[in-house]
């Protein structure tokens, strides 16, 4: 750390010099694009923001619909514009990225956005993965409470520092990566709350998981904007004309909606952002989910101001200070709830004594929004502090009261979009995976923007309320991976689609780990351990031998070693980036997976001693069903199923390969089966029943990665009929328990590797 | 606005255990609403009156999914569908097969079919089940009768076998297969004050004891019927009351082993061989299958009214019938002890059940 105070002071020569390595490795892909959200610590140098890029398009216009050319060349289009959107934050790579559509008609909306960063260039360099840093990639997977971990958290920390990059790991990311002279967009910046040397911008947006180096103060919390907008029904040109005349204004509005709510919870930043917009043939819906955190490097945010316009009448003046108490008053009890107590920041301009949202001098825009209108304002009202809001703009009466209506959170319960939910490590095994769907119809076909966004919110809420209620037995929860999906299958109709996962975790075990320093959990070395064991199988075959599980039975046996080639497939599938560097390091792997397939049988033998996850060969399996008189609930192998890529408490011990199926059913008797929710929920219950039978015949007890990426429902019932699509996917896996040691959160054993590994021999 | 479509799917099946009781009341989802409002659900997790009525109407219709399988208990344990943790199917089929002690009074002995069926909502009426409740109980009878009556081996174990049931709930259905098999009558008024209780314990003796399987266990034989060959024994015990001599000297044992032990000796004393003709006269009349049906209501008036009326307690009919068996023994020219052993054991033990002071 002592040479760092020199690396500070040279970091924009530094800087530079990154830019040409990374950027010469990277130029020679046409697109620097990554849809994965989460990354090896230090692979991201900077993160500049959220980009992103939507277009409509006419169908019909299509001359060869059969072809791919035309659609090719939208998409390309998109990926240019999103490129170059990222090297105006100064950036070189977008990560985090993600791509789709909303078809209505003959009008489609083609939505891309990512997260624009910079990169490590050792990553990206030929040749970069030196023996030493592998090593330590393989062995930082968490295994709390094995003996035999031989990784220490100073050895490891001590590899990242040796980077070209002397931001320290912990904030590195959060730094600008643009010229704070040349800035694509009015910006407060400030010094880096952690390092003090390098500027960092008052709130970040980013649609990546938050990086587990990153401090975090507090819990954090899911952060939804919605809105609603009509429109004109019309044919193509017409149409599509309205629809992009609307779209600017809703990216606007769902942004300001964001940052008004992300004040008032007294974060910070925004991870896993998703912003979806649905087409529908008379309104169109927009929907953003975040999980909001406050980042201990970032400045602390301005609360909320509200400003009227005229301050003249009285009672108007009074409406307006109860609406300022009221939003005070929400986010003291935010503060509360999340837990953000940022410790007393040490001002460069000595602050004054006063509140926190008047102390901190930092900007009220967000980043990408041009602040014309609200300096003027702030001119005239004095208060340069806080995020202003003016009132007197029928719009923000509405952000005020969406802002107010947000019913808290039951208590014992946390939500986030993101894999986990920062500040909470150590899960226990209850886990709860769902997926809830539900279909409004609206009555009035006159409704007003207002009337329609009131209606919007309250179903999002409602879902959100139903879904609390529903795992109440679950408390204290966290609700991970809310991944929520609008559509207006018809005219008047709007459905939302939720897949999450709930998972409780240990309350006596949180408060001493929320005592303990917050860094980030596993999660992360978790997906570095499946593309490093992919790769190693793929390299040398003759590993394989060593990785079966001795106790397996020989049918079990044909599965595991048919498996690699499913897993390649699906590996490539996802981060074929990834997998040609690693390739070329095939040498430095092997040694690496060695090491890996060793433990890797190790533990394969508990599974097989343990009852619960055997991978029963098929015939067997059968013989067993056969048996009539069997206690219930011993045939079946339980199947665990989550949208993340892990499970708490449990090793992953095998990756089976990739589950991706689509199914279509259909009804003539509709309302003998129950109705639109008899059909969809018996629907829905048999496709988690064929995926996890999926999973059981290849031998495994889980999916991870789950997703439902598609559920189309369509129904008439008056002809007693209803059709649905569903596409799921996930990656079939075998886990085993972490023993009996299970309860012991990643976050403790790995401060305290030795005093654990004591602990378990005793 | 309306919500058109409402569904919740979670890979582990939730059931809450209160919502599946109103369920299996069958209330509506409005009522059971209602009931769960007043039992204070919305004060958890900020609840409001919607998501109530939405967790309810999606937990209903995730019961009434599985009752199909709930139909075959041990299905639910190897079916895929729905994935419900080891415990809860356990729960799930106790509470699916339990009923109400009352229904199950008002149908005992009845045919288990259709005419029964339609008689319902009378039963629905005066016993305040509702209807949906009263059907799934008798439909849970009737399957469970469908299931074991051409089954053999024992009967209780039958039972657990195919439904998975708990030991007290297999023994209950054991009773109440035993006797629609048999058709007791259970219905007269002089019957009224015996609940399903009683009647259960009576079958369970009679299972136990005047079976074929009873007898020899490892006769692969039905435990729903009654002994032909035992009944028919039972006209030879004709001889204690033909038989002058031998009806005074048991007359005489009895008297002796009681005096100054009972308040209504005197009675007793004047009464004994009309009680004893009864027990008698009872016994060599089963062998009629008309006779079997009335062996209640036989006891009830020949014997437990008479008893009754003289004010006899529990404990003096107990100490009576001990003496009234043993002293069979000690008469040297009774050869069929075996017989009355096995005949005055259940004999004493249900009516000490059915003997309500």
């Amino acid at each position: 750390m002592g040479s760092g105070g020199s690396v500070g002071k040279e970091a924009g020569p530094l800087k530079t010099l990154l830019r040409q390595h990374t950027q010469s490795a990277l130029e020679q892909r046409e697109f620097p694009i990554f849809t994965l959200t989460c990354f090896p610590p230090g692979f991201l140098v900077h993160v500049g923001g959220v980009v992103s890029t939507r277009s409509v398009k006419l169908l019909d216009r299509i001359h060869n619909p059969d072809e791919p050319e035309t659609r090719d060349a939208w998409w390309e289009e998109i990926r240019q514009e999103i490129k170059s959107h990222a090297k105006a934050l100064g950036c070189h790579a977008v990560v985090g990225y993600s791509e789709s559509t909303s078809i209505c008609e003959e009008v489609c909306i083609l939505s891309a956005s990512g997260t624009a960063a910079m990169l490590n260039p050792r990553f990206m360099r030929e040749g970069c993965l030196d023996i030493g840093g592998s090593d330590h990639r393989l062995s930082r997977q968490p295994h709390p409470g094995m003996v035999g971990s031989e990784r220490g958290e100073g050895e490891v920390s001590s590899t990242w520092l040796g980077f070209e990059d002397a931001s320290p790991p912990s904030c590195g990311f959060v730094h600008i990566p643009y010229d704070e002279f040349n800035m694509p967009f009015p910006a407060q910046l400030t010094y880096c709350y952690h390092c003090r040397r390098q500027k960092v911008p008052d709130v970040l947006f980013t649609t990546i998981d938050l990086p587990a180096e990153a401090e975090v103060t507090g819990k954090g919390c899911l952060i939804q904007a919605r809105l609603c907008r009509t429109k004109k029904k019309a044919q193509g040109e017409v149409n599509a004309t309205s629809i992009s005349n609307l779209l600017p204004f809703m990216e606007y509005e769902l942004h300001t909606q964001l940052m008004n709510k992300l004040k008032l919870r007294s974060m910070n930043a925004l991870f896993g952002l998703r912003i979806q917009i649905s087409v529908g043939e008379n309104m169109l819906l927009g929907l953003a989910s975040a999980t909001g955190v406050y980042l201990s490097a970032l400045p602390a945010p301005g609360g909320i101001q509200i400003a009227g316009k005229t301050p003249s009448d009285l009672s108007y003046d009074q409406h307006i200070s109860t609406i300022q108490k009221r939003i005070d008053d929400t986010i003291a009890k935010n503060k509360e709830l999340y837990n953000i107590h940022p410790p007393e920041c040490i001002e460069e301009v000595v602050g004054s004594p006063i509140p926190d949202r008047q102390r901190s001098s930092r900007l009220f825009r967000s980043t990408s929004e041009s602040s014309d209108e609200l300096s003027e304002l702030d001119l005239s009202h004095g208060k340069k502090d806080a995020f202003v809001l003016e009132i007197d703009d029928t719009d923000a009466v509405e952000d005020i009261q969406s802002l107010l209506t947000d019913a808290p959170i039951p208590a014992g319960f946390y939500s986030c979009n993101t894999e986990v939910m920062p500040g909470i490590h150590n899960w226990t095994s209850g886990l709860q995976m769902f997926t809830s769907v539900r279909v409004y119809r609206l009555s009035n076909a006159n409704l007003t923007n207002q009337g329609l966004n009131k209606i919007f919110t309250d179903l999002c809420e409602n879902l959100l309320k139903s879904l609390y209620f529903k795992l109440r037995s679950m408390i204290p929860c966290c609700l991970c991976h809310l991944n929520f999906t609008v559509a207006v299958p018809e005219e008047e109709l709007i459905q939302v689609a939720v897949t999450a996962v709930a998972m409780s975790f240990d309350k006596e075990t949180q408060q001493a780990a929320d005592r303990a320093l917050t860094r980030g959990s596993g999660e992360n070395e978790e997906q570095l351990q499946f593309s490093m064991e992919l790769c190693g199988e793929s390299t040398i075959s003759n590993n394989q031998p060593t990785a079966k599980p001795s106790g397996v039975p020989e049918s079990a046996m044909v599965h595991s070693s048919r498996a690699p080639s499913v897993d390649y497939g699906s590996f490539a599938d996802r981060c074929s980036t990834w997998l040609e560097l690693l390739r070329l390091k095939a040498h430095t792997i092997r040694r690496g997976s060695v090491k890996t397939s060793r433990r890797t049988q190790l533990l394969a033998h508990s599974v097989s001693s343990s009852e619960r996850c055997s991978p029963l060969p098929e015939g067997r399996s059968r013989s067993l069903r056969s048996t009539r008189s069997l206690p219930c609930g011993a045939p079946v192998t339980v199947v665990k199923m989550t949208p993340l890529s892990f499970l708490p408490g449990t090793r992953i011990v095998k990756y089976l390969g990739i589950i991706n199926m689509f199914f279509i059913r259909e009804t003539t008797s509709l309302r003998e089966e129950g109705g639109v929710s008899g059909f969809l929920h018996s629907f829905i219950a048999e496709v988690f029943a064929m995926v996890r039978a999926h999973v059981a015949a290849l031998g495994g007890n889980a999916l991870v990665s789950y997703s439902m990426k598609e559920c189309v429902f369509m129904e008439n019932p008056n002809k007693n009929q209803a059709q649905c699509l569903i596409n799921v996917s996930g990656d079939a896996v075998i886990f085993i328990r972490e023993s009996d040691q299970e309860a012991i959160p990643p976050l403790l054993t790995s401060r305290q590797t030795s005093g654990t590994g004591a602990d378990g021999t005793t | 606005m309306s919500m058109e479509l409402d569904v919740f799917v979670g890979n582990t099946t939730i059931m809450d255990m209160e919502v599946y009781q109103l369920w299996l009341d069958g209330l509506t989802v409005s009522d059971a609403v209602k009931v769960r409002m007043d039992e204070g659900a919305l004060l958890e997790c900020e609840a409001n009156a919607e998501v109530l009525t939405s967790d309810t109407m999606d937990q209903f219709r995730t019961f009434q999914m599985c009752e199909r399988l709930l139909h075959s208990p041990t299905k639910l344990g190897s079916q895929l569908l729905y994935q419900i943790p080891a415990q809860n199917q356990r729960i799930l089929i106790e509470r699916y097969y339990e009923f109400d002690s009352v229904f199950a009074r008002e149908v005992l002995g009845k045919k288990l079919s259709k005419g029964t069926k339609k008689d319902l909502d009378d039963i629905s009426c005066k016993t305040g089940i509702t209807l949906k409740n009263c059907r799934r109980q008798f439909d849970n009878f009737k399957r469970v009768f469908k299931v074991v009556e051409e089954l053999k081996g024992p009967l209780v174990e039958n039972i657990q076998r195919h439904f998975l049931l708990s030991d007290t709930l297999a023994r209950d259905y054991a009773a109440i297969v035993f006797f629609a098999n048999s058709r007791f009558e259970t219905g007269k008024r002089k019957l009224q004050y015996l609940s399903f209780q009683d009647f259960a314990f009576c079958a369970g003796q009679l299972i136990s004891y005047w079976t074929i399987g009873a007898m020899d266990s490892m006769m692969e034989d039905m435990d729903v019927d009654l002994e032909k060959e035992f009944l028919h024994e039972l006209k030879d015990l004709k001889v204690l009351v033909n038989d002058k001599d031998m009806m005074d000297q048991h007359k005489i044992l009895v008297c002796a082993a009681l005096r100054g032990k009972i308040k209504v000796y005197k009675l007793m004393e004047v009464n004994f061989k009309n009680l004893s003709r009864a027990l008698i006269n009872l016994a060599s009349k089963l062998t009629h299958t008309k006779d079997v049906r009335d062996l209640f209501i036989d006891l009830v008036e020949k014997f437990i009214e008479p008893c009754r009326y003289d004010r006899w307690t529990v404990a003096e009919i107990t100490l009576f019938l001990t003496h009234y068996t043993n002293a069979a023994h000690c008469l040297g020219t009774f050869r069929h002890q075996r017989i009355w052993d096995r005949y005055m054991g259940v004999i004493k033990s249900c009516i000490l059940q059915m003997y309500h002071e």
